[in-house]
C-alpha cells in the first residue's frame, strides 16, 4: 500500500487547511492585484497613476506618513525612558510601568480617541469648557481635531511596541559588555553611549517601525479625530472611496500602495531585529547593575505616572463618567443615570445585535484561526511536504495588511463569486480569520515546538493512526498553547473596526462598528456605555486566560515581543 | 519470525535542515531473539538506520524485511503503526499528560484490549520493569530511571517481536545506567524479543550485545560478536572506535608462516598478516594498551623494544604509562596498578603479538 492511502485522514485535513489559507489570504490578495490594474477587458496603470497624483490621495499618503513619523518619534521618547527605567534603574513602581504599557497596548485606540474628544473637542470638550468658562483662560484650550491630537491619541497605543522591544533588549545585554568598558576607563555616560546604545539600537528601531505601521493602520482613531479636523489619511480616504459610487479600482491601487509602505517598514523591522539578535547571545551573563537614580527616580516615576494618567486613567474615567451621565457637560454629576446601559443592552436592538454578533464572530474566528494555525504549524514542523515553508510564510502575509486593506481585498474577491456573501456574518468571519491567522499560527507553532516529535512517534509505533495520535497525544499537549492563541485572536477581534467598517450590514453589525455609528450620529452617552461593554468583554477574556495559565506556555497577553507575530494590529 | 534483513539500504539527506546522518548501502542480518547493537559516533547514521527500521522514514534505496515480509523499500513503506514493533526513545517520550497506567495501556487500547485483561497485562508489564505500585503517578512525579522503565513497559506490554532502543540509557547517571544495563540484558534474555539497540558507548555495546554492528560515515564497518569487534577489528576505524588503541607503522619482514613485521624500535613481531602482503611493505599495526607489558630494560628478546617512560597516570584500577621509543613513537600502556615506575626510567616494551592486528595502508584507508 502507498503512504497516501494510509494517511488519508491526514491528507484530507492538511489539504483542507491549505485550501482555506488560499481562499482566506491568497485569492483576496490576488484579486486586489488584478482589481488595481483591470479596466474594461484590458489592463491599465491609470488607477495607480490617479492614486499617486490625485491631490486627495497624495495628501492622504502624506498625512499617513506624517502621522506615522511623529508617532514613531514620540513612541521612542516615551518607550525608551520607561524601558530603561524598568530594566536598568532602581525606579520605584516597576509594576506600574509594566501595567501602563500592557493596558495601553490592549486598550482599543478608537475608544481612547472618543474619550479624548469628550475632553478636548474645541467647543464641547470638558477640559476645554472648564478652561474657557471656569478658569477664563481660552488660550490654553486644546483642539483634539488636529494632527497633534491624532498623534497624542495614537502614541498612547503604540509606545508599548518600543517599550517592550527596548526593555527586552536592555535586559538581555550581558552586563559584562558594559563592565568591560568600565574597567577600560569609560564612565557610565560613555559606556551607555558607546556600548549599551549601539547594542539596543536595533531593537529600538525595530519597535519604532512596528509603532509606525500600527499607527498608520488604525482606522478608528483616524476617522474619529482626523475626519472632523479634515485630516484624511490612507484608511479614511480608502473608506470614502466606498461611499456611493464605490471606486473599486482606485481603492485597490491605493490599498496596494498602503501595503507596500507597511511591508517595507516590516521588512526593515525584521532586518533591524535580526541585526539586534546578537544582544541575546550574551550567554550566562550577570544581571546588569541597577543604576541608582537618587532623587531623580521620583521624577521618572512621575513621568510614568503621567503616561498612565493620560493613556488609561483619563480616557477610561471619562468613558465611565459619560456612560453614567444623562448629558455630558461640566455638571454631569448632577444627573447620573443607568439609562444608557439600559438603552444599549435592553432597548435598542442594533446594539444588542452588535454585541451578540461580535461575541459569536470573535469566538468562532479565534477558534478557526487557531485550528488552521495548528494544522499549518503541524505541516511545517512535522512533515517533509514540499512547499511547507511557503505555507508557513503565506500564513504570515496578513501581518502586512492593514485591516481596511484586508476588507478591500475581501470585497474585491467575494463580489466576483456567484453567491452573495457581502453584508453577512460569514464575510466578516472570513475577514477576521484571514487577518488573525498569523496570531493563531504563531501560538500553535510555539506550542507545537514544545512537544517533542518522539511523543507522536511513540504513539505511532504502538499502532495508533494519525487521527488517534492527534486526538490523544498532540492536541491535549498543545491545548494550553492553543487556548492562549484563542485569547490572542479573540481580544483584537472583539474590538475590530478597520475591516468591519467596510464589511458590515445592518444585520451583521459588530460591536466596534456600533460604537462608531452611535458616535457618528451624536449619541454620546450610549456610545460610552457600549464602549464599556466592549472593554468589559476584553477584560473577562484576558482574566480567564490569565486564570488558565496562558502565560505558562510563554504567550503573554502583552504587546507582541520580538516574535514573528509582530505586524499590523490596527 | 522476527529476524530482520536489511539489504542495500541507503538514505541521503539533501540540504542541511535535518540534522540527520546519511546511510549508504547497508547490509545487515539480525537473527530472531538476538540483541544487536548499532554502534558508532554521533552522526554516523545509526539512528537513521533505526528510524528506517521503525518506518518513520523512507529509504532511497534498498529493502528492509522482517521474516520474509518487505516492510520498507524505495517505493513502499509500511507505516510505523502497522509494524507491530516497539521503540524506546532517547528522551523516553513518556506522555506527560497521562498517568503511568494510561501511558502503558495506550498500545493495548489501540489493539482493542480493555477491562480486566488490559489491567492484568499492564500490571504484568509494570512488574517486569519493577514499577509495581506507581501506576497512578504522572511522569513528572517520577525519576529519570523510572520514566525510562515506563517507556520500556509501554513498549513491552503489546508483546512486540522486535524492540528498537535509541540510546535509552544516555540520559541516566552512571550508576543507574549500569543497573539498567543489566536489567535490559536480563529482560531481553527472558522475553526473547529481538532487540535493536543504538548507542555510541562501546562499553555498553560490548556488555549487552550478541552482535555489534559498527557504523561509521553511514557505512557498516564490521558486524560481529563483541569479542570479534574488540579483538579482531576489521579495520583501523573499528579498532580506534572500540576503545583505546595504539596504531603504529611497521615494515613486513617476511611472509613465510604467519609472517613477521619489524617495528621501528628494533623489535620484530610474529603475527598473522592480511592476504597480499609483500616483503618490505609498509603496514599499520594496532594493539590495545592492555596487551603491552613493561619489562626490565635489561630483558632482551625479539619482541622487546627499548623505550623511555615519559608520562604516567594513575587511574585506580590500572596504571597508565606513556613510553617513547627511540624513533619518537609514543605508545600507551596499561599495567596493573601495583607496577610503579618513574618518569625517565628506561624500560623494555613487550608487545603481545597475538593481540595485534595488521592493516595494509591502501585497504585500510577510511571507507568514506
Amino acid at each position: 500500500m502507498k503512504i497516501a492511502d494510509v494517511f488519508r485522514l491526514r491528507s484530507l485535513v492538511m489539504g483542507a487547511a491549505v485550501a482555506a489559507l488560499v481562499v482566506l489570504v491568497i485569492l483576496p490578495i490576488g484579486s486586489l492585484l488584478i482589481g488595481s490594474i483591470r479596466s474594461d477587458g484590458g489592463f491599465t496603470l491609470s488607477e495607480f497613476q490617479e492614486a499617486l497624483s490625485g491631490r486627495l490621495y497624495v495628501q492622504a499618503l502624506l498625512n499617513s506618513l506624517i502621522l506615522g513619523a511623529w508617532t514613531g518619534l514620540f513612541s521612542i521618547l516615551i518607550g525608551v525612558p520607561l524601558a530603561w527605567a524598568i530594566s536598568r534603574t532602581n525606579v520605584p513602581g516597576k509594576r506600574l510601568i509594566q501595567i501602563t504599557a500592557n493596558l495601553s497596548y490592549l486598550s482599543p485606540p478608537f475608544l481612547t480617541a472618543i474619550a479624548f474628544v469628550y475632553l478636548f473637542s474645541p467647543n464641547s470638550g470638558l477640559v476645554n469648557l472648564f478652561l474657557r468658562e471656569v478658569m477664563g483662560i481660552p488660550w490654553l484650550t486644546f483642539n483634539i481635531f488636529s494632527m497633534t491630537g491624532l498623534v497624542v491619541v495614537t502614541v498612547m497605543h503604540t509606545f508599548p511596541f518600543v517599550f517592550l522591544l527596548a526593555s527586552s533588549a536592555l535586559q538581555s545585554v550581558d552586563a559584562s559588555h558594559e563592565e568591560a568598558a568600565q574597567i577600560l576607563g569609560a564612565g557610565k555616560f560613555r559606556t551607555a553611549l558607546s556600548i549599551t546604545g549601539p547594542l539596543v539600537a536595533p531593537a529600538i528601531l525595530s519597535g519604532t517601525l512596528l509603532a509606525f505601521v500600527n499607527a498608520i493602520a488604525l482606522f478608528g482613531s483616524q476617522a474619529i479625530i482626523g475626519i472632523p479636523g479634515r485630516i484624511f489619511t490612507l484608511p479614511t480616504r480608502l473608506y470614502t472611496l466606498f461611499s456611493y459610487p464605490p471606486q473599486y479600482g482606485l481603492a485597490s491601487a491605493l490599498s496596494l500602495i498602503f501595503v507596500a509602505i507597511t511591508i517595507l517598514a516590516l521588512y526593515l523591522q525584521r532586518a533591524f531585529l535580526a541585526r539586534g539578535s546578537y544582544v541575546t547571545l550574551g550567554g550566562k551573563g550577570s544581571r546588569p547593575q541597577l543604576v541608582d537614580l537618587g532623587a531623580a527616580r521620583w521624577l521618572l516615576l512621575a513621568f510614568c505616572g503621567a503616561i498612565f494618567v493620560v493613556a488609561i486613567v483619563l480616557p477610561y474615567s471619562t468613558l465611565i463618567a459619560v456612560s453614567f451621565s444623562k448629558s455630558w457637560g461640566l455638571d454631569f454629576w448632577h444627573n447620573l443615570t443607568l439609562a444608557n446601559y439600559r438603552f444599549i443592552l435592553l432597548d435598542y436592538d442594533v446594539t444588542q445585535r452588535a454585541i451578540v454578533n461580535s461575541l459569536i464572530l470573535a469566538t468562532a474566528a479565534a477558534f478557526l484561526a487557531v485550528l488552521l494555525g495548528a494544522i499549518i504549524s503541524w505541516i511545517d514542523l512535522r512533515t517533509r511536504a514540499p512547499g511547507r515553508r511557503l505555507l508557513d510564510y503565506a500564513a504570515l502575509i496578513p501581518l502586512g495588511l492593514p485591516g481596511i486593506v484586508m476588507a478591500v481585498a475581501i470585497i474585491q474577491f467575494w463580489l466576483q463569486m456567484p453567491f452573495a456573501l457581502y453584508g453577512t456574518l460569514a464575510i466578516l468571519l472570513l475577514a477576521y480569520v484571514g487577518r488573525y491567522i498569523p496570531l493563531g499560527t504563531r501560538a500553535a507553532n510555539t506550542a507545537l515546538r514544545q512537544v517533542d516529535p518522539s511523543l507522536e512517534e511513540s504513539a505511532a509505533i504502538l499502532g495508533a493512526g494519525w487521527g488517534r495520535t492527534m486526538k490523544e497525544i498532540t492536541l491535549p499537549l498543545i491545548r494550553p498553547g492553543l487556548f492562549a492563541g484563542w485569547v490572542l485572536v479573540f481580544v483584537p477581534t472583539i474590538q475590530e473596526l478597520s475591516a468591519s467598517i467596510l464589511l458590515f450590514s445592518s444585520s451583521s453589525i459588530t460591536l466596534a462598528v456600533a460604537v462608531y455609528n452611535l458616535y457618528e450620529t451624536g449619541h454620546n452617552e450610549p456610545v460610552a456605555a457600549l464602549a464599556m461593554v466592549n472593554v468589559a468583554i476584553i477584560g473577562v477574556a484576558i482574566s480567564i486566560a490569565a486564570k488558565f495559565g496562558a502565560a505558562r506556555v510563554g504567550l503573554k497577553i502583552s504587546p507582541p515581543s520580538a516574535e514573528k507575530t509582530a505586524g499590523v494590529g490596527g | 519470525m522476527a529476524s530482520i534483513s536489511i539489504r542495500g539500504l541507503s538514505k541521503r539527506y539533501d540540504g542541511q535542515d535535518t540534522g540527520m546522518a546519511a546511510v549508504s548501502e547497508l547490509d545487515l542480518e539480525i537473527g530472531d531473539h538476538q540483541f544487536v547493537t548499532l554502534l558508532g559516533p554521533s552522526g554516523c547514521g545509526k539512528t537513521t538506520t533505526l528510524r528506517l527500521i521503525a518506518g518513520y522514514i523512507q529509504p532511497d534505496a534498498g529493502t528492509i524485511l522482517v521474516g520474509d515480509r518487505v516492510l520498507s523499500s524505495k517505493d513502499e513503506v509500511v507505516p510505523p503503526e502497522r509494524r507491530g514493533m516497539g521503540m524506546v526513545f532517547q528522551n523516553y517520550a513518556v506522555w506527560p499528560h497521562k498517568t503511568v497506567f494510561d501511558n502503558v495501556v495506550f498500545g493495548l487500547r489501540v489493539r482493542r484490549v480493555s477491562g480486566a485483561e488490559a489491567r492484568r497485562r499492564v500490571d504484568k508489564a509494570l512488574e517486569l520493569v519493577n514499577l509495581t505500585g506507581l501506576a497512578e503517578r504522572y511522569p513528572n512525579e517520577l525519576s529519570g530511571g523510572q520514566q525510562q522503565r515506563v517507556a520500556l513497559a509501554r513498549s513491552l506490554v503489546v508483546e512486540p517481536d522486535i524492540l528498537l532502543l535509541d540510546e535509552p540509557l544516555s540520559n541516566l547517571d552512571a550508576k543507574l545506567r549500569e543497573r539498567m544495563r543489566s536489567e535490559l540484558k536480563q529482560l531481553q534474555r527472558r522475553t526473547g524479543i529481538t532487540f535493536v539497540y543504538v548507542t555510541h558507548d562501546q562499553a555498553e555495546a560490548l556488555a549487552l550485545s550478541d552482535r555489534i554492528a559498527v557504523i561509521h560515515g553511514g557505512r557498516l564497518q564490521q558486524y560481529g560478536t563483541p569479542y570479534e569487534v574488540y579483538c579482531r577489528p576489521a579495520n583501523k576505524i573499528v579498532a580506534d572506535f572500540m576503545g583505546l588503541v595504539n596504531i603504529f607503522p611497521a615494515k613486513v619482514r617476511s611472509t613465510a608462516g604467519r609472517g613477521a613485521v619489524a617495528l621501528d624500535g628494533g623489535a620484530v613481531l610474529e603475527l598473522t598478516l592480511p592476504a597480499g602482503c609483500t616483503v618490505g611493505e609498509e603496514v599499520d599495526v594496532t594493539v590495545r594498551p592492555e596487551n603491552i607489558r613493561l619489562v626490565s630494560a635489561a630483558e632482551t628478546g625479539p619482541d622487546v623494544a627499548r623505550a623511555t617512560l615519559t608520562d604516567q597516570t594513575f587511574l585506580g584500577n590500572i596504571h597508565e604509562y606513556c613510553v617513547t621509543l627511540a624513533s619518537g613513537l609514543v605508545l600507551r600502556v596499561q599495567t596493573h596498578p601495583t607496577q610503579r615506575l618513574t618518569i625517565g626510567d628506561a624500560v623494555g616494551v613487550a608487545i603481545d603479538a597475538g593481540q595485534c592486528s595488521v592493516f595494509r595502508r591502501r585497504e585500510s584507508a577510511p571507507a568514506n
